[in-house]
């Protein structure tokens, strides 16, 4: 997890290993990012949206990858949502439909931008219980201000502050507010 | 119901006050011709009204169709290309910032005195706000969604025509609503500067003579055809809207 503050420079970072940082991407071939804003287009169902990078790439869409598309729907819990349009889903549900988009790509790399920033606090710990599940085999970065984001799924946080890159921190030290504000102001 | 009284009672309201202006100050009918009197010419002249509304009518939505088309033709080639925009966007705020009074003789000269030079004004007209409208449509993807398409490792084609350009859409739709509104000055300066047909040619024949009736009437059916051609435009452009927006 890399925590800082908002304005910290935490999604440039992020922007930056996916545009081009030699030393992550030489290693990893396939990077997925999802964000707070799920790039989901409004004008393709929730079926298209999860198999846009084949379209992007101009590769054959399959039988196989359309099967596949709708078991990660079945996996991300929304069966019965592949014909439907972008605004008809809520702020979970769109979430979801992003991480089985990153799923499909089968990613090495995942990196998450703040991805339960706008989403009510059960939906954010469903949304992350979900990502620690179907992401378990994945590199994953979770990019945020706030530790309580993913407690149950991340042990230790790097933490951007003015200074630079600070830690690994155990996340147990952030159950305290102060802590938290000094660990983000570069003071722990 | 309600739509249909939210576009009377404006209308009803316009022609009370006007009404009763020329009957408290009394004005004479050459100066503010009467509601009344404006409907009994337009009935009365009905055939030479519609012949020229005709004309302007032709000159509007033929300028709108192609000014959009090149508008968009234009931000679609230039959107892609910060480079391009600001080689071209000089150019474009000039062909804007010039008056079309200041290029309705120059265009007369080239183009003569028939519809081919007020298609080229309303045309001039309609361009830059569809332009300028889609324009912003390329700039306004998120960040956020450009580094996750990056991740999705797409060919640069497929990423305009897939994504970039119906992105571009409502916002090229809200420009053309600009547009339409706006398209109806090309015509009629066009009018104004030369030409045989057209309401403007109209309205400048009746001043002339010193109708003042039948250059309300002009006017009247001018401002109703402004409306409807908007209203059309509005009602399609809806329609994408819902579609690449996502609302509906």
């Amino acid at each position: 997890m890399l925590l800082g503050k908002s304005g910290s420079g935490k999604s440039t970072l992020l922007d930056t290993l996916v545009r081009g940082s030699p030393v992550i991407l030489c290693r990893t071939q396939r990077v997925a990012y999802l964000s707070q804003q799920p790039a989901l287009l409004p004008w393709l169902s929730v079926l298209d949206n999860v198999l846009l990078g084949f379209k992007l790439r101009g590769e054959k869409i399959l039988t196989e990858h359309r099967e596949r598309a709708r078991q990660l729907l079945h996996d991300v819990e929304l069966p019965y949502f592949e014909d439907q349009k972008v605004h008809q889903l809520s702020g979970g549900e769109r979430s979801r439909v992003s991480i089985a988009r990153a799923l499909i790509e089968d990613a090495d790399l995942v990196l998450l931008d703040e991805p339960f920033a706008a989403l009510d606090r059960s939906t954010k710990i469903q949304m992350s219980m979900l990502c620690k599940q179907l992401l378990a085999d994945k590199t994953v970065i979770l990019v945020t201000h706030d530790p309580r984001d993913a407690q149950d799924w991340f042990n230790e946080a790097m933490v951007l502050t003015p200074s630079g890159l600070k830690g690994p921190f155990d996340l147990d030290h952030f159950k305290n507010d102060q802590t938290l504000i000094q660990a983000l102001d570069g003071d722990l | 119901m309600s739509r249909t009284l939210a576009i009377l009672a404006p209308v009803t309201l316009l022609i009370a006050v006007w009404w009763s202006v020329v009957i408290i100050f009394d004005i004479p009918h050459f100066i503010l011709p009467a509601p009344d009197r404006v409907a009994g010419v337009l009935f009365d002249r009905l055939g030479l009204i519609s012949a020229h509304a005709t004309t302007t009518a032709l000159e509007i939505i033929c300028g709108l169709l192609l000014g959009s088309l090149l508008g968009f033709v234009v931000a679609c080639l230039i959107g892609d290309s910060k480079r391009l925009q600001s080689i071209t966007m000089p150019a474009l705020v000039i062909s804007q910032a010039l008056p079309v009074f200041a290029i309705a003789p120059i265009l007369m000269l080239w183009l003569g005195y028939g519809f081919a030079s007020k298609l080229a004004m309303t045309t001039l007209i309609v361009f830059f706000p569809v332009t300028a409208s889609t324009l912003s449509g390329f700039r306004a993807l998120p960040s956020s969604w450009e580094t996750t398409f990056q991740t999705l490792r797409p060919r640069r084609s497929r990423l305009f025509f897939l994504v970039r350009l119906p992105l571009a859409v409502p916002y090229a739709l809200t420009g053309i609503r600009v547009a339409a509104s706006v398209a109806p000055i090309g015509a009629i300066v066009g009018e104004w500067v030369g030409s045989s047909s057209g309401l403007g040619y109209l309205m400048l024949h009746a001043n002339g003579r010193g109708q003042t009736d039948l250059m309300f009437a002009a006017l009247v059916v001018l401002c109703a055809m402004a409306l409807i051609i908007w209203s059309i435009t509005n009602r399609i452009s809806h329609r994408f809207d819902q579609k690449y927006r996502g609302t509906g």
